[in-house]
């Protein structure tokens, strides 16, 4: 059962998220159609935000992990930092992705190259996506690791810039909503799902997380014993 | 009693999934040569490129004439005199003559001097206006290896001579003339280190090192090195000699301006500048666009040092390496010049002079973007382009307000 912890958080965040597309299509009641050029395609945001938030975690993860490796030599660290680049990458992308569609459907562009929060966070995208390739393309070993480390633990500067950028500059994209002063005229069925989704990417990141720190252990593993037959 | 050249002290050093060396202690005193023997894998590269400061260490720290050339705790300072260094690659620029090369080397001791008798020695002297490119592989080796004793041939001072392997692909009369030079110039006063399997090196030891057993022998007497160098003082070099790289290689006209020309042309084709006379953001979009594209191309030097692990010549030297800064401003100067008027049909120096910025600020943050992937085996492969679009912000924002004036 221990062994399958993290496929377990995994079923139960990818149930939570089809929870949440549900709610959020059938459940959730529409927006002030005054406030919104778009109204039916803010019900993207029950899936967008909590994205971003579970990115958020993916990167603290693999701050945590670079700085493990980097300061320690820690081979959990190393295994942290690939599990929270390929987290960051799949919840960024899900962030970015459903972001265009809302700002296609609302702003009537799906990007806005001069927006900071848009940049900063598409930067986060990249910069996992960077990681996440760069490190299929090298061999394994010392000098990979401490590059891509090193990308891990400074990128994650923009972390602390994307969430607060918002609050300093709103160029197109919102400030924030369910933290901000606007709080209160979000309705509890909204807050519902907002807190469902948030709580299925969560695990999901979780989830990924333990099954990734495995599956990472096993190809290392697999790589010593074909070390053992070459007789290295 | 003679000063120590290189210390190497208690050392561990990781390559790959492995730990190299453990702890390891070299000291070479001037007028010493040290000969590092041994099979492959044992050390003996790893010896020689943490000695050039080319290895992170994990612990320990080297030491160049006494002073601290770099440690485990991340210090790095430039050596304050210039090593001899032969890597197991040739780090030669091909599209250089063989006498650019050397020229090069000299400028980086301070010196002016005239090797026409070295080359002739080692039978290149008729291809020293050949380019490297045009040479074979054993010739290529010559030039890197008279490269690795430049440093000591123009110096009465004690100076650290590095050679890795250099003996491979040289004629049998190429290396007799090697081990001699490194009697003489052991016999001036410098510390050298060579890591090799030809038996015929170990002639020139004074020690023999396996990396964990050494011992010492007498080496063959022979008459001292004669220095004929000049003091030559070279202001700016690296802006000067990746200058020269780009005239007489042009490669920043095949790689950055063809893409700035790419650029105007694609733009041309899909817009009319007359009909956009309205819009004086997009049209200023359109006149940086050009100097924006040069700097993400990236620096043309930096691609040109990248053949044959140049660049760690030089990052071995010093800090800095080599630039293109000055053909970068030029370069966006005249681009955004000309963009200005086809697209704007108006000449504003300010605007001209910001392009010329916009370009040499792009592709100083790429190469810096290059150079932090520099240490990966496959640096070549690595996506680091993925993280340019970080430029695109505040190029906007430079348009934006280059549309305010």
């Amino acid at each position: 059962m221990r062994e399958r912890k993290g496929e377990l958080f995994l079923i139960a965040g990818f149930t939570g998220l089809v929870t949440t597309l549900f709610l959020a299509f059938n459940w959730v009641p529409s927006v002030n159609i005054n406030a919104f050029e778009s109204p039916e395609a803010q019900r993207i945001f029950y899936w967008h935000v909590p994205a971003a938030w579970a990115a958020f975690i993916s990167f603290s993860v693999l701050f945590a992990g670079s700085a493990m490796w980097l300061f320690k030599r820690n081979e959990l660290g190393w295994k942290l930092h690939i599990a929270g680049s390929e987290a960051g990458l799949a919840c960024g992308l899900i962030a970015v992705w459903s972001g265009c569609i809302w700002g296609a459907a609302e702003w009537g562009t799906p990007w806005d190259w001069q927006d900071y929060r848009l940049n900063s966070f598409a930067l986060l995208t990249l910069l996992a996506l960077f990681l996440v390739l760069g490190r299929r393309s090298q061999p394994d070993g010392v000098e990979s690791r401490d590059t891509f480390a090193t990308f891990g633990f400074y990128g994650f500067v923009l972390v602390p810039f994307t969430y607060l950028v918002t609050r300093i500059w709103v160029i197109r994209h919102p400030g924030p909503i369910i933290a901000g002063d606007d709080a209160s005229s979000i309705s509890l069925e909204m807050r519902l799902a907002f807190y469902v989704g948030v709580i299925s990417f969560t695990l999901m990141v979780i989830g990924h997380i333990i099954t990734s720190v495995q599956i990472t252990r096993f190809e290392q593993r697999i790589n010593r014993l074909q070390g053992i037959i070459d007789g290295e | 009693m003679a000063e120590p050249v290189l210390e190497l002290s208690n050392v561990t050093v990781r390559r790959g999934m492995g730990v190299v060396l453990r702890n390891f202690s070299l000291t070479v005193n001037a007028g010493e040569c040290v000969v590092l023997y041994g099979e492959n894998g044992v050390g003996k590269s790893t010896v020689i490129e943490t000695a050039a400061r080319l290895l992170p260490l994990e612990e320990g720290a080297v030491k160049h004439n006494g002073r601290l050339v770099y440690d485990a705790e991340g210090r790095s300072v430039n050596p304050v005199n210039p090593f001899g260094l032969t890597l197991q690659a040739n780090c030669l620029v091909p599209s250089q003559t063989i006498q650019q090369q050397l020229d090069n080397v000299v400028a980086v001791c301070g010196k002016s001097c005239d090797f026409n008798s070295v080359l002739e020695q080692y039978n290149i002297g008729n291809r020293r206006n050949d380019k490297i490119a045009h040479l074979s592989g054993g010739q290529q080796r010559k030039v890197a290896v008279i490269c690795g004793l430049i440093p000591g041939m123009v110096s009465h001072e004690s100076r650290l001579i590095l050679l890795d392997e250099p003996d491979s692909g040289l004629d049998d009369a190429s290396v007799e003339v090697l081990i001699e030079q490194i009697h003489q110039l052991r016999n001036l006063g410098h510390g050298i280190v060579i890591a090799s399997h030809d038996k015929r090196m170990r002639e020139c030891a004074t020690s023999l090192h396996n990396l964990s057993v050494v011992s010492q022998q007498e080496p063959k007497h022979s008459k001292s090195w004669e220095v004929s160098a000049t003091e030559k003082s070279y202001p700016l070099l690296r802006t000067k000699i990746g200058w020269n790289l780009n005239l007489t290689t042009l490669v920043s006209v095949q790689r950055n301006w063809l893409a700035a020309l790419l650029v105007m042309g694609c733009l041309l084709s899909i817009a009319d500048p007359l009909g956009l006379s309205e819009n004086k953001m997009i049209l200023m979009g359109f006149t940086l666009a050009p100097a924006f594209t040069m700097g993400l191309v990236g620096d043309p030097v930096f691609k040109i040092l990248m053949e044959q692990r140049s660049v760690d010549w030089w990052r071995a030297q010093s800090n800095t390496i080599p630039n293109s800064y000055l053909e970068s401003i030029i370069s966006g100067i005249i681009f955004t010049a000309i963009a200005m008027q086809i697209f704007i049909q108006s000449t504003d120096y300010r605007v001209i002079l910001i392009g010329g910025f916009v370009t040499l600020i792009t592709s100083f943050i790429v190469r810096f973007l290059q150079m932090s992937t520099v240490r990966l085996p496959r640096n070549n492969a690595v996506f680091i382009r993925l993280l340019t679009p970080v430029l695109i912000l505040p190029w906007g924002l430079v348009v934006d307000y280059c549309a305010s004036l």
